[in-house]
């Protein structure tokens, strides 16, 4: 076997991905790779209309194709409805379609090709009904309503809903009325972000088999197996018991895998034709039928004393949130949250609305709402640097917030690595030389800089570590690996906390049966409150191991220690030692029982102070701990056309402690791209409710031609207390920034301020050619 | 599957498929009859490069190959990216600096990457950064921003001998 | 759905003679379009083993035959493709990407014509002829009048194309491609395929052909030839920017606006004759 350099394994090593091997072998298993003996094959038959009332179906046609298993509609499923925040999506369209692209039927046959061909013969009888497109027209006076039964639905939150606005929320502290009286400078804008898609390489799928008792299990591409059973027993009432839900290797997730797609379907199809059944979306199904990022419309004002001290901001945002629910009430609150950035603005007041429309549903997607805000509130820093003459970056540095400062809402933040990120950003772009840089002729090019803030969230998490009899270890915490590499940390934190080289340490795969309930990975959460779990399993296994040794060396526990290599000894005596292998023998065999320690723990610092904060319609009672970045980037304009390039950045981002500074850059670097992409190519265009271009032919992201080399990741480790080793997040913050730094670059290469992402070649002209000086 | 019957040479084997359809494209083929699952279907339009295989040496798309179309041609796919008769559990060279670098990360556009590695390592000179991003301008690649794929690559081709 | 495999330019014409038969030559279109379930022809008929098809060939005038089938990569990289004929090789080095430049034809580009493809304007500004082959015989059309409409060619059912025919370019011309599109390897926004000769200052060969800005590539010949002759300054190539903006028809669509094309397709047809000047006096 051709050996991987594995040679340092412990926290803070780049030890290579667990795997690696698997995944350069070409043998790792992704959904479309499974087969199960006697599989069928699913399709989706889809509603070409964007909002109508079903009349009826027609299967005939479909039912007699020969090779067809079962067709089934929405009339075959139960009555139930699932939705993170607000419960509003049944499993397939039922009664009625409400975006273009809807599943409206299923067919299961032999073989793929004969399930698409029925999947087409499928009739469906439809009235039509009026359609709001966009937010503008679901809100007019005279739209039609998406959701009849939206005031009595289940919501997790108090939700303030109503017509068609899912939900509406407001945050503010001080009085922002009052203070734009004592601000010298005051900026104000509309900025406008389009609908990105996550495109994950891979196209989202599931599998899902039952056995003899009628008991399903699912495999499926996810971020989280439990929001899987979750979505999929409450869409189709069954009980939590009755199904289990697994993992195979996951294609990537941007947020667009963690709630659920076609799994409710297979899980159906499976129980009705008793055997395997398989259903993977074609690219523009998935790019149709998926979810993307909210496309935001975001009023922002903000107002600063002369001296650059900042006063006062008030931002209202409106989201499309689409046709269903989703995470959309989390992403509009979250969003809310970050809105002050990481400073002390006294006089804050940010609220939102959040309106269905007959679109695709909106919803999770790296940055959860932050990205968007932003690239308003950290333009609007720029736009106050250059009507104050001060430097952007010391304008920043003057208003971060200061320790013992709490977030916006009054959320306790216990560490704070902004003064560093900045100034260690400042040093290696060498911001000094000037924004306005060399270029090539018929070229432009400058620095442009964004400071962010984002959380690593939030809600319940577990570990198990069990001591095997060898003693080698397994770890099992029930996170779904999905290609950013928590296995691989969570197993360095494992076996750093148990003194083991790393492969000593198996890690489980997700399995609802029998991991400890993880709420998914989402929210830059798993290496943060995972983390903290697994820390806290070992240790309680560490704990029962120098038991163990103190019965038989009969000594004080306080006496033992850990030693590398898996081996507890008497401290200051190096001879007094047993292996792990003796100590579990003991365990499984002869006194006390198998060593297994466990810890589960829900995060619970409240994200709002009453006594500082007005919150109405908030869905986050608890966000999680902060992490702060600044990033530089260097953007060349072409002069002839306006097509703005990035050449260089430098990211320097907090995260706590890097337990494998490898993956800490891997997540910057394709945090960074994917941002750009949002900043400057991709855009999910829409005809009315319908996506114009869901092809990867017309929808672009970066290729390794457009994403620059030169992607500097500095790591800033402002240890957060309470974190596994001080970690805290890196999966979403890499790309927070982005669009702003972009949008700020481009802004000193111009002249013109541009508020409306993506910066295509046609904006950044006509602002080339507005010219003037900024501001 | 109805159509005509064709042999396929692929890593090396001669592998007979009873019958294949017009339509069939060798991407299917490779997956569903050869369980070779290593090229995977990102897009089935050409533009993503998970399928990518080399065809008589050169990097192509499996997605918009017919399968009917590829007899007598040498494919060569991730799965044989190891020359046959080497160790179990064998890397070739770019498949350990991708591994090393830190640039597998959900592993889904891998194969296709290394397939296009592979096609420019048979350079002899090494390469410059900017020719392996060239290189590798066909195959998308979601989380990693390319920059450490790139690098193991540029690496590859210097340790070659 | 057939599929045969001809190994002569004769059979494959004479498969080609059947309700719904379709050439397939690269793929790279067809079958995309075959996996979107867009198409679905009668019968397929491969022309990998049509021999014939796949050389370049450089007569001894400078002419140059590329074969239908001949990939983009290969012509990319074509060392018979001299002075002002390194349009077409500057073009295909910017389609799409390797793997696909290892399976797209000339032939399967030109017959799908596109109008956002790299070859059409190219071979317009290279005075470029198809010849076309079908049951009644052969027959060349000039690159000006095959291109006709959105998607539209001079091909008449049953008809292939044999090969593109490049005249020679005259000594110490150049041809330059310059493409604008949202990212790497995509179709262009806009493009500009122009040949350029000078002598002392004065224009001796004058050829600019502006690419996805209509249902077909733009050139006006007739502005090209007041301007030979004189000089390429600013206001020379204004009046060319003007009257090829005059023929433009572009529409919005998901990679630009109409408006935008208007207007930038100008900007870049002036700053590719500048630099074309360029390099012409620095190879001086
Ligand atoms: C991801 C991707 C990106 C691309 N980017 C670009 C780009 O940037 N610029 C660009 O110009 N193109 C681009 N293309 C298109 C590419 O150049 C195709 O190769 C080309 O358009 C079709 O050539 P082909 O040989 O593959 O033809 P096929 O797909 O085999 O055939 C295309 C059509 O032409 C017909 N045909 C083929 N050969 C002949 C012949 N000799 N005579 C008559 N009819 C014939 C076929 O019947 C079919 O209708 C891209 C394609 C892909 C998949
Ligand atoms: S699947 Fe072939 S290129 Fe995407
Ligand atoms: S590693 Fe996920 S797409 Fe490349």
């Amino acid at each position: 076997m051709t050996p991987l350099d594995t040679s340092a394994t412990g926290v803070g090593a780049s030890l290579p991905r667990l795997d690696a091997r698997e995944k350069v072998t070409g043998r790792a298993q992704y959904i479309a790779d499974m087969v199960r003996p006697g599989m069928l094959h699913a399709a989706v038959h889809a509603s070409p209309h964007a909002h109508a009332r079903i009349l009826g179906y027609d299967t005939a046609e479909a039912q007699a194709v020969p090779g067809v298993a079962c067709v089934l509609t929405g009339d075959d499923f139960p009555d139930g409805r699932m939705g993170a925040f607000i419960k509003d999506e049944p499993a397939i369209a039922k009664g009625k379609v409400r975006y273009p692209g809807e599943p409206v039927a299923v067919v299961a046959a032999e073989d793929e090709e004969t399930a698409r061909r029925a999947a087409a013969l499928i009739r469906v009888d439809y009235e039509d009904l009026p359609v709001a497109a966009t937010p503008e027209e679901a809100v007019a006076p005279d739209a039609p309503l998406i959701h009849e039964g939206l005031a009595d639905y289940f919501k997790v939150f108090p939700a303030i809903c109503g017509g068609n606005v899912a939900s509406e929320t407001e945050l503010s502290e001080g009085d922002v009325d009052a203070a734009w009286a004592d601000c010298d400078v005051i900026v104000e804008g509309d900025f406008e972000t389009p609908a990105q898609a996550h495109l994950s390489i891979e196209p989202v799928g599931a599998l899902a088999e039952v056995d003899a008792e009628g008991r399903v299990t699912l495999w499926s591409a996810n971020q989280s197996v439990f929001r899987v059973q979750a979505n999929v027993c409450e869409a189709l009432q069954l009980p939590m018991s009755k199904l289990r839900c697994l993992t195979p290797k996951v294609g990537a997730g941007f947020g667009n895998k963690m709630e659920p797609h076609v799994q409710p379907l297979v899980v159906q199809l499976a129980l009705r034709t008793g055997r395997p059944v398989k259903l993977i979306l074609n690219r523009t199904e998935d790019f149709e039928t998926v979810r993307a990022r909210h496309p935001f419309k975001i009023r922002c004002k903000t107002g600063a004393k002369k001296d650059g001290t900042l006063v006062a901001r008030e931002l209202t945002a409106v989201l499309d949130c689409g046709a269903y629910g989703d995470d959309s009430p989390g992403v509009l609150g979250y969003s809310l949250l970050m809105s002050r950035g990481p400073y002390r603005i006294p006089h804050c007041r940010a609220s939102g609305k959040l309106v269905y429309t007959n679109r695709m549903r909106f919803g999770a997607f790296r940055g959860f709402g932050n990205p968007q805000v932003t690239f308003a509130t950290e333009s609007q820093i720029d736009e106050i640097a250059g009507r104050l003459g001060m430097d952007p970056l010391d304008l920043r540095l003057k208003n971060r917030m200061q320790p013992g400062d709490r977030w916006f809402g009054g959320g306790d933040v216990a560490s704070n690595g902004l003064a560093e990120c900045i100034e260690k950003a400042r040093e290696a772009s060498d911001w000094a030389r000037g924004r306005a840089l060399p270029a090539p002729p018929g070229k432009r090019r400058a620095l442009g800089v964004a400071a962010c803030a984002h959380i690593s969230g939030l809600l319940a998490t577990g570990a198990i570590v069990r001591l095997l009899e060898d003693g080698s270890v397994v770890l099992n915490t029930g996170a779904v690996d999905i290609g950013q590499g928590s296995d691989t940390v969570l197993t360095q934190m494992c076996a750093s906390a148990l003194k083991v080289p790393a492969d000593r340490v198996a890690t489980a795969s997700p399995d609802t049966d029998g991991s400890p309930y993880n709420w998914g990975t989402t929210a830059s959460r798993v290496t943060y409150t995972t983390g903290r779990s697994v820390v806290a399993a070992a240790d309680k296994v560490a704990e029962q191991i120098k038991r163990h040794a103190s019965e038989i060396f009969e000594c004080a526990v306080e006496d033992l220690e850990l030693r590398d290599g898996g081996r507890v000894g008497i401290k200051g005596v190096p001879d007094k030692e047993l292996s792990f292998f003796e100590v579990s023998g003991r365990a499984h065999w002869a006194a006390g029982g198998p060593i297994v320690g466990t810890d589960t723990w829900v995060y619970n610092q409240p994200s709002v102070d009453p006594k500082r904060a007005i919150a109405r319609g908030l869905p986050f009672p608890q966000i999680g701990v902060y992490s702060f970045g600044c990033m530089i980037a260097a953007v060349e304009i072409d002069e002839t056309t306006g097509k703005a390039d990035v050449v260089e950045v430098w990211s320097a981002m907090d995260v706590g402690k890097a337990i494998n500074p490898g993956s800490v850059e891997g997540q910057i670097e394709g945090g960074f791209v994917q941002g750009m992409g949002f900043a400057l190519t991709e855009e999910m265009v829409f005809d009315g409710p319908r996506l114009a271009n869901p092809s990867m032919m017309d929808y672009k992201a970066p290729t390794s031609l457009d994403a620059p080399f030169d992607i500097h990741s500095i790591i800033v480790e402002a240890a957060e207390p309470g974190g596994p080793f001080g970690a805290k997040g890196i999966g979403e913050i890499g790309l927070v920034p982005v669009p702003a730094a972009i949008a700020n670059a481009v802004a000193a290469a111009i002249g013109t301020r541009l508020r409306r992402l993506p910066l295509t070649p046609e904006r950044v002209l006509d602002g080339m050619l507005e010219g003037g000086d900024e501001d | 599957m109805t159509g005509e019957p064709v042999t396929l040479r692929v890593n090396g084997a001669e592998r007979p498929v009873a019958a294949v359809a017009p339509w069939t494209t060798l991407l299917t083929v490779l997956r569903d009859e050869f369980g070779l699952t290593g090229a995977k279907r990102g897009c089935n339009q050409g533009v993503c490069g998970a399928c990518t295989v080399t065809i008589d040496g050169e990097p192509v798309r499996s997605c918009l190959s017919l399968a009917l179309n590829c007899a007598d041609r040498d494919i060569v796919t991730v799965e044989g990216l190891v020359p046959a008769g080497a160790p179990a559990g064998a890397l070739a060279p770019v498949q350990q600096a991708l591994a090393e670098g830190n640039a597998v990360q959900c592993g889904f556009c891998t194969p296709g990457i290394l397939i296009s590695a592979h096609a420019l390592l048979r350079r002899n000179a090494p390469l410059t950064v900017d020719e392996v991003r060239a290189g590798l301008s066909g195959n998308l690649c979601r989380c990693s921003g390319y920059k450490k794929i790139v690098e193991a690559v540029a690496r590859a081709s210097e340790a070659r001998p | 759905m057939e599929f045969v495999r001809p190994d002569s330019i004769e059979a494959a014409v004479a498969a080609l003679q059947a309700d719904g038969a379709a050439c397939l030559a690269g793929g790279a279109t067809l079958v995309a379009m075959m996996n979107a379930d867009l198409v679905a022809p009668d019968r397929l008929v491969s022309l990998r083993d049509v021999a014939a098809l796949r050389d370049a060939i450089r007569r001894p005038d400078g002419t140059v035959v590329i074969g239908a089938m001949r990939r983009h990569r290969e012509t990319a990289e074509e060392t018979d493709l001299r002075d002002g004929q390194r349009v077409l090789s500057e073009a295909a080095a910017q389609i799409a990407n390797p793997p696909v430049r290892n399976m797209g034809t000339i032939g399967g580009s030109c017959a799908f014509a596109d109008p956002a493809a790299d070859y059409p304007p190219a071979l317009l500004a290279a005075d470029a002829r198809f010849a076309l082959i079908g049951a009644v015989g052969r027959r060349t059309v000039p690159a000006g009048d095959f291109f006709l409409d959105w998607y539209e060619t001079a091909l008449e059912p049953g008809e292939l194309i044999e090969a593109v025919i490049l005249p020679p370019a005259p000594a110490g011309t150049v041809g330059s491609y310059t493409k604008l599109a949202r990212v790497a390897g995509d179709f262009a926004i806009a493009s500009v395929a122009l040949v350029l000769g000078m002598d002392g200052g004065a224009c001796t060969h004058l050829a600019v052909a502006v690419g996805a800005c209509g249902p077909a590539p733009v050139r006006r010949r007739d502005v090209e030839a007041e301007l030979i002759g004189g000089g390429l300054g600013d206001a020379e190539i204004r009046r060319l920017t003007d009257a090829l903006a005059e023929a433009f028809d572009p529409v919005d669509d998901v990679r630009a606006s109409a408006d935008y094309r208007r207007r930038v397709a100008p900007r870049m047809v002036r700053q590719a004759l500048v630099e074309a000047q360029q390099r012409l006096s620095e190879t001086l």
